[in-house]
């Protein structure tokens, strides 16, 4: 199977050992202590598959990625600095619908560690330095608030400040509904992040993973100058119950996956996890080194 | 089997609202271009495609000045709105707008958007031909666009599909119009995955332009004298062009590299 159509090379073969049972050497796991690929239930042990990128060396099954993981993934070791922002937690509507809002937020951010769906880094990749902006699924959906937008924007303008590439990571279900209309003016303070990056000349790497939606996928997620997307990912606008449900159309197979909008001219490559970082390092070298 | 949906005066009230936004006898686009400009030339087709009739587009006068109109149109019996799709572009309808817009700026005229939608059109025809995409290249555009942009919700301004017209150095709203994230049906289905809810979702999203107006997406609330623009569509259209006429003098007057940054600025700060 080619999992990296488009204009990548082919993809290298994943070393014998992925392929090889647990040996008799290794000492037997805590069954808590192991991960089950979600497509083909082999088991991992948890250190084992986050140096495996969450791919399934048996399958090729591309787990979810959290936002800090990603940037570890994708960033020369020692070299990511989290740009500290100052997020603080907003409700423009004071939106209570049984549970508040800022309840809802306050456990997203003891569950995940992290301020708002977006993480933030300066980091170099192969040398050349970048700013990653990952998206973290766990975040509420991933979901785009006024809070998270900020961050997207104060990324772009670090970008253009320090002269740095913008790489984002998108996993999000789109604009976050608790924040109304402020979710949505949301999609146009991005764009006009993007179009800082852009009007700087400084390239623009957008990776999709598995899933991204609405507001987020119309708007910073395909601004980009290379639009690189994870094998099997789910992309769109409208998600395809939705579409079925309002239209009673048949759903073509693989709609809206990865694959699906590559063929329709919709990204620049499918990429394997385990090619994105030096997919993403020669296309920094051909966009940054020119001469 | 049916469901009984208990609702709240607060929430009913609410829904009232977003009913009145989609009462059949507003002033839709095509009404409101005839009325308020003169010698409008409809000009269709994203020239990739096809011509998608829910959004319609071409030049005009008002004023004195030539302005590029570009409208999404609902339309007004049962024909109408079957051929402009109930005001739900697809992403051809975005691609002709943005070649008007492209136009516009070649010519120097100021583009005026008519944005009346429940949102983009969700469809696998959509999808497959980029939905998203169109509405990513649209927002851009009208961040770059090198001449004065104006934008005014007529009734219904739905999730990305309108924002995407809506991008612009002024963007005005007809008083009883919405403006939300998305339908209150389609927020209901996401926050509680029951369609049936939409009156508790409209309580919780505050849908009304007011809102939008108070967070600085809308600068400027155009008046409807009771019960609503519905009633009165000929004092609605006087007062649109009167209102158009006034941001466009004001625009006009600003150099396009300062109005260019503010609109930057703007949209930097968009949404708090």
């Amino acid at each position: 199977m080619d999992r990296t159509a488009g204009l990548m090379p082919a993809r290298r073969q994943p070393p014998l050992r992925r392929l090889q049972a647990p040996g008799p050497q290794l000492r037997p796991v805590s069954h808590a202590a192991t991960i089950a690929c979600a497509a083909c239930g082999r088991r991992y042990v948890a250190d084992r598959y986050a140096a495996e990128l969450n791919v399934c060396g048996g399958c090729g099954h591309h787990a979810r990625v959290g936002a800090v993981q990603r940037i570890e993934q994708l960033a020369d070791p020692g070299s990511a600095t989290s740009l500290r922002l100052e997020v603080a937690m907003r409700d423009p509507l004071q939106f209570d619908d049984g549970v508040p809002y800022t309840d809802r937020l306050e456990r997203a951010r003891e569950r995940t560690g992290l301020d708002e769906a977006f993480e933030i880094a300066t980091a170099a990749v192969s040398g050349v330095p970048v700013v990653l902006a990952c998206m973290d699924f766990d975040f509420l959906g991933g979901s785009l608030g006024s809070a998270a937008g900020e961050m997207f924007a104060e990324a772009c303008e670090c970008a253009v400040d320090e002269s740095r590439a913008l790489i984002s990571v998108c996993t999000s279900g789109g604009a976050r509904m608790q924040e109304g209309i402020a979710s949505l003016a949301q999609m146009a303070r991005c764009s006009a992040g993007v179009k800082a990056v852009s009007d700087a000349r400084l390239p623009y790497i957008s990776v999709l993973g598995d899933p991204c939606f609405g507001g987020v996928t119309a708007s910073f997620a395909v601004q980009a100058d290379v639009i690189l997307a994870e094998p099997g990912a789910r992309i769109g606008f409208a998600g395809g119950r939705v579409i079925e449900q309002a239209t009673h159309d048949k759903l073509p197979d693989g709609f809206q996956t990865a694959e699906f909008l590559l063929a329709h001219g919709m990204l620049d490559a499918v990429v394997d996890r385990r090619d994105l970082r030096p997919t993403i390092s020669r296309l920094l070298d051909l966009y940054t080194r020119a001469a | 089997m049916t469901t009984t949906i208990e609702t709240t005066e607060r929430e009913q009230a609410a829904f009232a609202a977003v009913e009145l936004a989609r009462h059949p006898a507003r002033p839709r686009a095509l009404q409101v271009i005839a009325a308020a400009f003169d010698d409008w030339t409809e000009l269709r087709g994203d020239r990739l495609f096809a011509d998608d009739r829910a959004v319609v587009g071409g030049p005009a006068r008002l004023g004195g000045r030539a302005v590029m109109v570009i409208g999404q149109e609902k339309g007004t019996d049962p024909m109408t709105r079957a051929v402009h799709n109930f005001g739900m572009p697809h992403p051809e309808g975005y691609r002709k707008a943005t070649r008007l817009m492209q136009q516009a700026e070649k010519f120097g005229m100021p583009v005026v958007c008519l944005v009346d939608t429940p949102a983009a059109y969700a469809g696998v025809g959509a999808e497959e031909r980029g939905q998203a995409w169109a509405i990513a290249d649209s927002l851009l555009r009208m961040l770059n666009l090198r001449t004065p942009t104006i934008s005014l919700v007529l009734s219904e301004g739905g999730s990305g599909g309108a924002l995407a017209l809506a991008v612009a150095d002024r963007v005005l709203a007809l008083e009883n119009a919405v403006y939300t994230v998305a339908p209150p049906e389609t927020c209901a289905a996401i926050l509680y995955r029951d369609a049936g809810q939409r009156a508790r979702a409209a309580a919780a999203l505050r849908p009304g332009v007011d809102t939008a107006h108070e967070i600085g997406l809308v600068d400027e609330l155009v008046p409807e004298p009771p019960p609503g623009a519905h009633a009165h569509p000929a004092i609605v259209a006087a007062a649109i062009r009167g209102v158009l006429i006034r941001h466009l003098t004001e625009l006009e007057a600003i150099p396009l590299d300062d109005l260019l940054g503010m609109r930057a600025d703007r949209y930097r700060r968009a949404g708090g």
